[in-house]
């Protein structure tokens, strides 16, 4: 098992193993990212091995400055946004119902109410561009402006396609909810 | 409230339980991700890692550029001078093309008429038609073109078709261009220039200006909107399939911009000093015209007007380049402020008549009823009971009412006032209303 700074050091010189290592040790969490980006599994593993190959070519770039996983994450990301843009002509229709959300009185959700599984799921099911905002903001903790920059879009845009993906999500949520207790009341 | 309260807590969920979520990828993932990597590896090149694959690549790469170049010679069937070697004495470089083998174009130079290689290049050339197309190994006898040459302009037809063009345009530049005749090679944006096609007859031709725009007319007139340098082509297609190029170079300079302001915005002549202030760019000389005759020279000038008048004010601004732009604001003091305004209350002072002379300083108080004004001339100032009594006057714009008639304090209610006079700029004015005198 290497240290970061031994993987760093030895991806930088393209050592076989080394880029091994970083593979075996980053891969779950990074497809991880990947996958709350994308519509389905497939995508995200697409994401994932273009972040691998940036990750692989630019190592050398890693200045050491802030946290190599930091790092990891947001190379993934900017994949992920490329990817966006790249496939964004053949998504340009959002479905119209996933516009009828109301706003329902439900406030807080426990946290261990849901699983993982069922919020990556939630995040599939979402329009790109929602996706994309949602995940950027409230995830990666970017700001409005700055989201606005990576996507190309308006600021404005950005806050508003927020909160029509919380709206979206909420109603998701709520229905999974519902779903979920009437299962446990029948049994 | 509420609402603010939800968001959060989506937020929340989503970052506390996806932030850091682990997903195992398939295990071929892997495998398919080390291949990629290893293949782009190998096609970056790497002189550290060198290996029997890199030279492996090289000898490939050479035996084939090898060949390229041999049948390349073969099917071109043409001989090439560089112009580079005899455009000392050209003035434009022909292009033959074969029809049927547009992409492979044939080159010669044509330096002169009597050089006997040239000669030899142009018989076999006119040989070369889509009918004959067998007559390829005598051309090669024929032709006597330095192999150097030979082999540098074949290299660039085979692997840079799309860069011979731009080469020759290159090339050619050089040479002063016949082809090219613009009036004006040099000018102020918007430039427009007058593009003469020297030749007479010809099959067709066409224009490039270098900011993406083109024309086939003979003669065309295009306008450089936007500062640069503009590489001119002209492409002109013979009846016999000949092409003839030619270059020149139009320098368009920035204009510069013209801007300002006059300040005060609405100033009082004739006293007022008025200040330009200049927000022009790209300018390194400024003329100031400021309408009454005189003018300056400087980035921002102080004037003073002699009298009240319309004037038109005009600066001219000049680039490095020659390049002016001007800007002129016509009656640039017709909304002047002239104006006399009267308040409708006061409170005199208690203590005595003040005099009734005032300043904006020493009348905070507002004992003093008083106008507030700029630029009149001529002034008098009425005031008169609710009877219609005059309690007071005053032919001076500095001297108010104090609220006082002969030492006496006046009751407090409702005097009326009636102002006339006239503005500096000669227009008269009359007004009237009433004022409350007010007890403190």
């Amino acid at each position: 098992m290497m240290s970061d700074p031994q993987i760093i050091e030895l991806c930088a010189k393209h050592n076989r193993k080394a880029q091994q290592e970083l593979y075996d040790k980053y891969s779950r969490l990074l497809l991880g990212v990947c996958l709350r980006y994308a519509t389905d599994r497939a995508e995200a593993e697409d994401i994932l091995q273009d972040s691998f190959l940036k990750i692989f070519y630019s190592i050398k770039d890693f200045t050491g400055s802030g946290s190599f996983i930091g790092w990891l994450r947001k190379v993934a990301v900017n994949t992920a946004i490329t990817h966006y843009h790249k496939n964004l002509k053949y998504r340009y229709h959002i479905e119209i119902e996933e516009f009828v959300s109301t706003e329902t009185g439900v406030t807080s959700f426990e946290e261990d109410f849901f699983t993982s599984d069922e919020l990556y799921m939630v995040l599939n099911e979402l329009p790109p561009g929602y996706r994309m905002v949602f995940n950027l903001y409230a995830v990666e903790g970017y700001k409005h402006k700055e989201i606005a920059e990576m996507l190309g879009i308006d600021t404005n845009t950005s806050k508003s396609q927020y909160s029509r993906a919380k709206a979206v999500i909420r109603d998701k949520l709520e229905k999974l909810g519902k779903l979920r207790n009437s299962y446990s009341e029948n049994s | 409230m509420k609402k603010k309260k939800t968001n959060i807590t989506i937020r929340e969920l989503f970052r506390k339980k996806l932030e850091l979520a682990e997903v195992t990828p398939d295990i071929d993932l892997n495998a398919k991700i080390m291949q990629k990597a290893a293949r782009q590896e190998f096609l970056r090149f790497n002189p550290g890692n060198f290996n029997v694959f890199y030279l492996g690549g090289i000898v490939v790469a050479g035996i084939t550029t090898g060949m390229l170049l041999f049948s390349g010679s073969n099917n071109l069937n043409k001989s090439v001078e560089s112009p580079a070697i005899s455009s000392t004495d050209s003035n434009y470089i022909e292009i033959q093309v074969e029809k049927p083998l547009k992409e492979s174009p044939v080159f010669s130079t044509k330096p002169g008429k009597e050089s006997i290689n040239t000669t030899h290049i142009v018989n076999s050339v006119v040989k070369l038609n889509p009918e004959t197309p067998t007559i390829k190994e005598p051309m090669e006898k024929n032709i006597s073109v330095p192999s150097v040459l030979h082999k540098s302009f074949a290299k660039n037809n085979i692997f840079n078709q799309d860069t011979i063009d731009k080469k020759l345009l290159q090339n050619s530049l050089k040479s002063e261009s016949f082809l090219v005749d613009p009036q004006v090679t040099a000018g102020c944006a918007p430039l427009k220039v007058n593009f003469h096609n020297n030749l007479s007859s010809y099959d067709s031709c066409r224009w490039t200006f270098g900011d993406g725009g083109f024309s086939t007319q003979r003669d065309a007139d295009w306008i450089f909107d936007v500062e640069g340098e503009y590489r001119i082509g002209l492409l002109v297609y013979n009846h016999n399939g000949k092409i003839l190029t030619s270059v020149a170079t139009v320098t368009v300079y920035p204009r510069p911009k013209v801007h300002f302001e006059i300040s005060p915005e609405k100033a009082v002549l004739p006293n007022n000093e008025i200040r330009f202030l200049n927000y022009s760019s790209n300018a390194v000389r400024f003329r100031w015209d400021f309408g009454d005759g005189s003018t300056s020279d400087f980035f921002e000038p102080n004037h003073t007007y002699a009298k009240v008048s319309n004037y038109n004010v005009r600066l001219t601004v000049f680039s490095e380049f020659g390049c002016s732009d001007s800007l002129t604001v016509m009656n640039a003091f017709s909304g002047s402020d002239y104006k006399i305004d009267f308040p409708n209350a006061f409170i005199p002072n208690q203590q005595g008549p003040s005099g009734g002379y005032y300043s904006s300083k020493s009348d905070e108080a507002a004992q003093v009823f008083h106008p507030s004004f700029s630029g009149v001339s001529d002034y008098q100032l009425k005031i008169f009971s609710k009877l219609g009594i005059p309690i007071f006057e005053s032919n001076d714009v500095n001297l108010g009412w104090d609220g006082y008639n002969k030492d006496q304090l006046c009751e407090p209610g409702v005097y009326i006032w009636k102002v006339r006079g006239k503005f500096r700029n000669g227009e008269p004015f009359v007004k009237m209303g009433d004022v409350t005198l007010l007890k403190n």
